[in-house]
């Protein structure tokens, strides 16, 4: 008995050692998860073409940091009875449910989602807004309407007003993406920020900022302020940033003519994406506005991004200043729309088009080339529209 | 150093201490020096869910050596101690749900919730002083238990967490998803957070199948986390290794 002990002993104690080790490689249950977004929303009703203004409106993908969730419909639509259906996080639950019939006229109605796990909760407010088209002479832009972010409590943010009802009333700047990169920044260390004592009333300055030790890990060492009409995803800020930046908001008139005040100081060094100086190069600043078909050959939604926006052949007018003079004085500009093609006022009058509005303190700043400290500040900015011809 | 003059300075180390021990105990000491295959990992406190799997493990090709002493107390019971010199390294790639993670860049942090692929590396060189109580199961066999405290000479912690996507603060954050290339995903390097000092359990066994030669095993577990204890960034890892090897009996 002795002698079998002996032999097997160290036997048993390896095969405890080892299963020991091999623990680790024994997993849990999976965890319950803990998101409560809702990510699509589709509102199915028998007649799209008449209740949308494009059919392909009736499906949106809702941004995570979005919880006001719009849906612009034809004027005449009937809102009084629709049942949106939702597509959410895994495992999450919604109330009331998808697919509920509500009553849309009333006003907006609010959603609650519960993650799977029952810990983490989001309120959505969905509106369906039955919109009149209406054809703008001049679209104004005074920079006057702007305020901390209320999420995070950072940043400026500036607020438009067009002369319809429009989901997009805020500026899209990166002010938001900056925030992940320096999340200690004062609001007035942002690449957006307000001037309160500009041309006319406020201004607003976009200046190209160093994005510190996370910007250079993430090999994005700086951001050159920018604004434009359109949206910014955050989501994909890190992995995708040309896409990140989705230019455009639906726009109904036919522009003529863009112009405003501006004064541009660029900065002392451009940097590569190195971050190494380029000898004997100045920044310049990018002013243009980009009027486009929103929809493909095959009625797919088109967005413009970073890296198209001013080549895509669905691009059919551009007002584009070119060279940004540096000035220290407020000084105009004042630029014809080119028009690259016809304009369907079928299209049109469905908001088959849209309109981006961009500025940028370093043009190269999608590539992360550019001054840290190129200044561009904007005020009075006129976009003016032909009624039809 | 090469790994024999580590042996024997550890050695002299070790008998220098014996030195000052009571010659009759001395008498009855056993002495051996071991070399062992190490595989040094970091494990989490407990096997959290929040890894749902490992896409590869890479053990590394570690080694431990060591010089050893068992003095006898009774017939059956020894007290056993030493002085080891570990390497530990450790490749993981894992899959994980749901889990913490915090990254600090001088003054800038950002923190959530992560969904998506972990890459972990790290290595460290680790000098410990076990102290066990020895149990002779047989004339060949003992089995050894107690606890060690280990010192970092050298301590390195980095990886990245890519193809996923955070949430940031919370799970009702912005979602922030993370590509897969440098520059896309989400790096970390730990290195400073790591303690120097570390304790916890080990356990061990012996098979001395010849007068000299022996085989052993070893399983260290800290019971002090990996990182100090201000560190969150991620979840508390505790260093463990498991060590195989030969020994030889110099007295």
């Amino acid at each position: 008995m002795k002698v079998i002990h002996n032999k097997y002993t160290p036997l048993v104690v390896l095969t405890a050692v080892s299963m020991l080790l091999l623990n680790t490689s024994c997993f849990g249950d999976e965890p319950a998860h803990c998101e409560a977004d809702i990510e699509t929303v589709k509102l199915h009703v028998s007649n799209p073409e008449s209740f949308f203004f494009q059919v392909t409106d009736s499906l949106q993908s809702i941004y995570s940091t979005d919880s006001i969730i719009t849906f612009t419909v034809r004027s005449n639509a009937d809102v009084s009875a629709l049942a949106p259906e939702f597509t959410l996080s895994q495992g999450a639950t919604v109330v009331p449910a998808s697919g509920s019939t509500h009553d849309f006229s009333k006003g907006p109605v609010t959603y609650t989602v519960t993650s799977q796990d029952g810990k983490w909760q989001r309120r959505y407010r969905m509106l369906v807004v039955p919109t009149e088209v209406t054809v703008t002479d001049t679209l104004y832009f005074d920079f006057e309407q702007y305020n901390i972010d209320p999420t995070y409590q950072r940043f400026y943010v500036w607020q438009y007003t067009l002369p319809y009802e429009s989901p997009t009333t805020t500026w899209a700047t990166a002010n938001d993406g900056f925030r992940i990169s320096m999340g200690s920044a004062q609001a007035m260390d942002y690449p957006t920020t307000p001037l309160t004592d500009g041309y006319d009333g406020a201004a607003v300055c976009l200046t190209t900022r160093d994005t510190g030790p996370f910007g250079a890990m993430a090999r994005k060492r700086l951001a050159a302020g920018n604004m434009y009409l359109g949206t910014f995803d955050i989501k994909i800020a890190m992995s995708d940033h040309l896409h990140a930046t989705c230019f455009g908001i639906p726009f109904a008139s036919r522009p003529e003519k863009f112009t405003g005040v501006y004064t541009y100081a660029p900065g002392p060094t451009v940097q590569d994406f190195n971050g190494n100086p380029i000898p004997n190069r100045t920044d310049s600043a990018s002013i243009y506005a980009v009027f486009y078909r929103n929809h493909d050959a095959a009625g797919n939604k088109v967005c413009l991004y970073g890296d198209n926006v001013l080549s895509s052949p669905q691009i059919v007018a551009v007002a584009n200043l070119g060279y940004v003079t540096p000035t220290t004085q407020w000084t105009p500009w004042d630029v014809k729309f080119e028009y690259r093609e016809e304009v369907d006022e079928q299209e049109l009058a469905n908001w088959g088009y849209s309109l981006t509005i961009v500025f940028s303190s370093s043009a190269g700043g999608g590539d992360f080339i550019g001054a840290i400290g190129s200044r561009l500040c904007i005020d009075q900015v006129r976009l003016i529209s032909t009624e039809e011809e | 150093m090469t790994t024999a003059q580590r042996i024997l300075t550890i050695t002299a180390l070790l008998a220098t201490l014996a030195m000052g021990a009571n010659a009759s105990v001395l008498d009855s000491a056993k002495v051996d020096v071991r070399l062992g295959y190490t595989v040094g990992g970091t494990i989490p406190t407990h096997m959290g869910n929040e890894i749902r799997g490992i896409n590869s493990f890479d053990p590394g090709l570690n080694f431990a050596v060591s010089a050893e002493a068992s003095l006898p107390l009774s017939k059956r019971w020894a007290i056993h101690s030493g002085l080891r010199y570990e390497l530990g390294s450790m490749d993981v790639d894992s899959r994980v749900m749901n889990y913490d993670i915090e990254v600090v860049r001088g003054d800038e942090s950002l923190n959530g919730i992560f969904m998506g692929n972990v890459r972990i590396k790290s290595s460290q060189r680790r000098i410990s002083l076990p102290i066990q109580a020895e149990f002779k199961a047989s004339n060949t066999c003992s089995l050894r238990g107690g606890l060690f405290m280990g010192w970092l000479a050298s301590r390195k912690f980095w990886g990245w967490a890519y193809d996923g996507y955070l949430r940031e603060g919370t799970p009702v954050g912005p979602k922030i998803a993370l590509g897969t290339e440098p520059g896309d995903r989400g790096d970390f390097e730990f290195d400073k957070s790591m303690r120097h000092m570390q304790w916890g359990i080990d356990v061990g066994a012996d098979w001395q199948f010849h007068r000299r030669w022996g085989v052993f095993a070893e399983l260290t577990y800290s019971l002090s986390g990996l990182f100090k204890s201000n560190f969150h960034s991620v979840q508390t890892l505790r260093p463990m290794y498991g060590t195989l090897g030969i020994m030889y009996r110099i007295k």
